[in-house]
């Protein structure tokens, strides 16, 4: 169809360093902006974990004196279990829902543009709106509670109970606002099995439930996988919903990790400590999707 | 992260047959089930909605629907100056971000896609490798770094720091480097300089992609929370998610609240409504994340 291009001399390496080109112009408002606002913090967020910078923008270097601290804070391991305690919850049941209505937006006949619309609706808001409507929600006279009065029910005390009923609420909240993205994946992943697939488990006789599990299931696993890491990501990045609910809250009951880190930051100004705090949590974001292309490779082979 | 694979609707239609006639049952379930799951999302707006237009004091919603609507809260809110204030700036903070988004990405995306240039491999590799670093783990350097370039309450210290966009650059290398290459050859021969051809060949075509992403970018910085909460500190430079936070029931009354974010949320149930479908599809397609 087209003829067979001849490709030109390719430049040496010292011809292209001293004529870089049009690409390196294009290319530059992006370079600049990535290099001050990307590169230079994430190496600026490990060289102040060995200082004690402060406010006034004095620092020492400590050598690895906050990392010892953080270990012997017993705040810190407080906030990673309180985040992976959210994480226990949120993950499941976000995957839960989310496959759930994928799965029945799938097969539903009648009305499936509308229901996907108003299903997807809470994720054009943000974090702070939920926050502040949920928060009424959960109020001792609010939706959930006014409705079990009137049965003899409640109150029951969402964002001011037992931490695993603060975490769980907070959970609820953001799988409400988010959950439309991971079923949006998920359906698009149901729509890509082949039908003959289907079809011919039907013929064979498989009911609807065998053919979930012996079919379905095993062909969505890589979108599944896809997005129990990216959920688990977000959840241990949790931050807006806390700061508007509970303030970490109530007993630093939902002290996450990255409250953890604005509250080091922005009111004790303790900057070397709380950069140390993101360090970690480059860490274990990074841990999360290492294990992911572990696992995604002995999977392949 | 950013690449899925696009599925290819297979619409394919069949005359009903009796399994059909007998899954109708099943249907009216899923419809059931849809409708309660529809309730659980869009519930909290309509409740919201009408806690805004309850005259304060009044009963109302959950005990029963109020007896008489008012537009006191919405207009108090409106005609609160700090209000009108935090609503310019999320919208200065939004739509300065894509404008200059969608222009830096796009030419990065087009360097990257056509160009040659040392390094441009590696460049582009460590462009995706800040996808890996969340932004909380940066924000106490980023601050500093901010603040000691005197960015504090500023519009280009809100602004500027959140331009540094990967997933944007490499939505437009994608899309640019699917382009036939024939279009470049004959701009080329026919004498066009370089920016003719950024301008004239390379953004007309990419028009698709970029509306697609300059919604995601106005919704990303619209809700954005972390970064103008550090770094807007007077009343006057926050943002509306911002200046929300900080109304509690303790300064403000909750049918002002609710007003306060009624209002708030209009304008991203306006993109919604206008461009639901768009949206849906492209996150199907290219698993752009908000």
């Amino acid at each position: 169809m087209t003829l067979q291009r001849t490709a030109p001399p390719r430049p040496t390496w010292r011809q292209r360093v001293r004529d870089p080109g049009w690409g390196v112009i294009f290319v530059l408002p992006m370079l600049v902006l990535f290099v001050i606002f990307r590169f230079v913090p994430s190496l600026g967020a490990v060289g102040m974990s060995f200082t004690d910078y402060r406010l006034s923008g004095d620092f020492e270097f400590i050598g690895a004196e906050n990392y010892r601290r953080l270990i012997e804070d017993d705040l810190f391991f407080d906030s990673l279990r309180v985040t992976l305690m959210y994480a226990l919850m949120y993950v499941p049941l976000t995957l839960v829902v989310s496959l759930g209505t994928a799965t029945m937006l799938h097969h539903v006949i009648r009305g499936r543009g509308l229901f996907r619309g108003l299903l997807f609706l809470p994720y054009v808001t943000s974090f702070v709106m939920a926050g502040i409507i949920w928060i009424w929600i959960y109020d001792t006279d609010g939706l959930i509670n006014g409705a079990l009065e009137r049965v003899g029910l409640g109150p029951v005390p969402f964002i001011t109970g037992n931490q695993a009923m603060v975490l769980g609420s907070l959970a609820v909240v953001s799988v409400w606002k988010s959950f439309g993205y991971s079923m949006l994946i998920l359906l698009a992943g149901l729509k890509n099995i082949p039908e003959d697939v289907m079809e011919a488990a039907t013929l064979d006789g498989a009911g609807a439930g065998a053919k979930f599990r012996r079919i379905t299931l095993p062909l969505l696993k890589p979108v599944l996988f896809f997005v129990v890491v990216i959920e688990t990501i977000v959840a241990f990045q949790v931050f807006d919903t806390i700061y508007v609910m509970t303030g970490g809250g109530p007993a630093r009951a939902s002290y996450g990790l990255v409250y953890m880190l604005y509250d080091q930051g922005f009111k004790f100004f303790d900057f070397g400590y709380a950069a140390t705090i993101g360090v970690m949590l480059f860490l274990v974001v990074l841990a999360i999707s290492l294990v992911q292309r572990y696992v995604l490779d002995r999977e392949n082979t | 992260m950013t690449t899925l694979t696009a599925p290819p609707a297979t619409a394919t239609t069949r005359p009903p047959t009796r399994k059909r006639r007998r899954r109708s049952g099943a249907n009216a379930w899923l419809t059931v089930l849809l409708i309660l799951a529809s309730v659980f999302t869009v519930l909290p707006f309509i409740a919201v909605f009408v806690l805004a237009i309850t005259p304060e004091g009044a009963q109302t919603i959950p005990q029963k629907m109020p007896d008489e609507v008012t537009l006191d809260n919405l207009s108090a809110v409106l005609s609160a100056s700090s209000f009108l204030r935090w609503t310019l700036n999320s919208f200065v903070f939004s739509i300065v971000s894509v404008v200059i988004i969608l222009l830096a990405a796009a030419m990065a995306g087009y360097a990257f896609a056509r160009k040659r240039f040392p390094g441009s491999n590696a460049l582009m590799w460590s462009f995706l490798a800040t996808l890996m670093v969340p932004a909380q783990a940066t924000l106490i350097p980023m601050f500093v770094l901010v603040s000691r370039m005197e960015g504090v309450n500023t519009f280009w210290g809100l602004i500027v720091p959140t331009l540094a966009n990967s997933q944007s650059v490499f939505l437009m290398r994608q899309f640019i480097k699917d382009l036939p290459d024939d279009l470049f050859d004959a701009a080329k021969i026919d004498g066009a300089g370089e920016w003719t051809v950024f301008w004239r060949l390379v953004l007309p075509l990419t028009k698709p992609v970029l509306a697609t992403l300059g919604i995601f970018v106005f919704l990303w910085h619209w809700n954005d929370f972390l970064w103008p909460l550090v770094i807007a500190q007077t009343d006057d430079m926050r943002t509306l998610t911002v200046g929300l936070s900080t109304l509690n029931a303790e300064t403000v009354t909750r049918a002002r609240i609710m007003a306060s974010a009624a209002i708030s949320v209009v304008p991203c149930l306006i993109i919604f409504g206008v461009l639901q479908r768009y949206l849906v599809n492209s996150i199907a397609t290219t698993g752009l994340k908000g």
